[in-house]
């Protein structure tokens, strides 16, 4: 297989030394594909057991949050020429057996962007505020926040780019750029773990959940109507 | 007008000392060529006042530094979101560049440096 066909793994990490060392392991045994590991500033050793793990590590010198983390990875893929990027959790509750399912619809040119989807795993309040977002954007996606996902080439391209720089989330800013680029976005369902250390970084104290309302509910009435614009070059 | 001069001294003392650059430090100057000119005609708000016709010459000269400060307020916040990018992306660039760095190193252009990696 040459590199332009092979896809690559982007896992962004910050503090999962616990977790990230088999993710990477589990990825590289199943699928013989390149891992890279995105250390956001994490202080414990992550970095350490990705690279142990076989990882190459992007290590980040100021925290720049799990979309920045992710772009990193991103820009990192398109300039090693590799053409579809799949993206995982370092914590252990995406499986990577799903990679198969979530390339199928890439590899037939059904979509450009094919998200794991597991909406069971969401308690009363995130779903609450799927739904609400859902609305107000006009995505039809269930599991928006979903960090498993694979980009093909067009996707990624457009995701470097510095329009995507100022997003602090995955979620709904980057959907509504790619919408607005006219990607197809699927979604598919897989099975997720529990998380097996840490938790969510949007859904953990009411302070942040305000925040994170606020910011995004601005984003998506700012950018209403906004979507269906042609394909533009960086 | 001791209050004026004295601003716009300050100003031109930053400008001159470097700590304020570029097109900032131009909007600054011409703060302080106001501020100065100010000092010297205080009287100027209550002609210009009688001239568009409000009845009450400070609000005049409240409301237009209002509207300067909201405009000079605006153009930072701008400034500072394109920086964010900028950095942001900078900060991406140096982690590509730390990752493949003991591997290319020899064989690239770019300088000899250390990275974190291979301590």
């Amino acid at each position: 297989m040459t590199i332009a066909d092979r896809p690559i793994a982007l896992i962004p990490a910050h503090n999962e030394a616990a977790t990230a060392g088999t993710i990477v392991a589990q990825v590289r045994e199943l699928w013989n594909c390149p891992v890279v590991v995105i250390d956001d500033c994490s202080t414990d050793a992550t970095a350490q057991a990705a690279r142990t793990a076989g990882a190459t590590v992007l290590p980040l010198t100021i925290q720049l949050g799990a979309w920045g983390a992710m772009q990193t990875g991103l820009r990192y893929a398109l300039r090693q020429g590799y053409r579809t990027a799949i993206t995982l959790d370092a914590d252990g509750q995406h499986e990577p057996e799903s990679i198969g399912a979530l390339l199928e619809p890439l590899a037939s040119g059904q979509a450009d962007v094919s998200i794991g989807a597991f909406p069971e795993r969401a308690s009363r309040a995130r779903r609450f505020a799927w739904r609400y977002f859902r609305g107000l954007t006009g995505l039809h996606i269930e599991d928006i926040t979903s960090g498993f996902r694979a980009y093909n080439h067009a996707a990624m391209r457009i995701l470097a780019s510095g329009e995507a720089s100022l997003f602090d989330y995955q979620d709904v800013g980057v959907l509504l750029l790619l919408r607005r680029q006219g990607l197809r976005i699927v979604e598919v369902p897989v099975p997720m773990q529990r998380r097996a250390n840490g938790a969510s970084r949007i859904f953990r104290s009411w302070r942040v959940v305000g925040k994170y309302m606020l910011q995004t509910s601005l984003l998506c009435i700012a950018r209403a109507g906004y979507y269906s614009r042609p394909l533009v070059d960086d | 007008m001791a209050m004026g001069i004295t601003i716009a001294v300050v100003i031109l003392y930053l400008v001159r000392r470097d700590h304020l650059h570029g097109s900032y430090a131009i909007w600054w100057i011409g703060a302080a060529i106001t501020i100065g000119l100010l000092g010297f005609f205080p009287r100027f708000f209550d002609y210009l006042a009688l001239y568009v016709g409000v009845s009450y010459p400070p609000v005049l000269a409240i409301v237009l530094g209002f509207g300067m400060l909201l405009v000079k307020i605006l153009t930072m916040d701008l400034e500072r979101s394109r920086q964010e990018r900028l950095i942001r992306r900078l900060a991406q660039r140096l982690a590509m560049l730390e990752a493949q760095g003991p591997l290319n190193g020899a064989s690239s252009s770019s300088p000899p440096y250390k990275t974190e990696t291979e301590e």
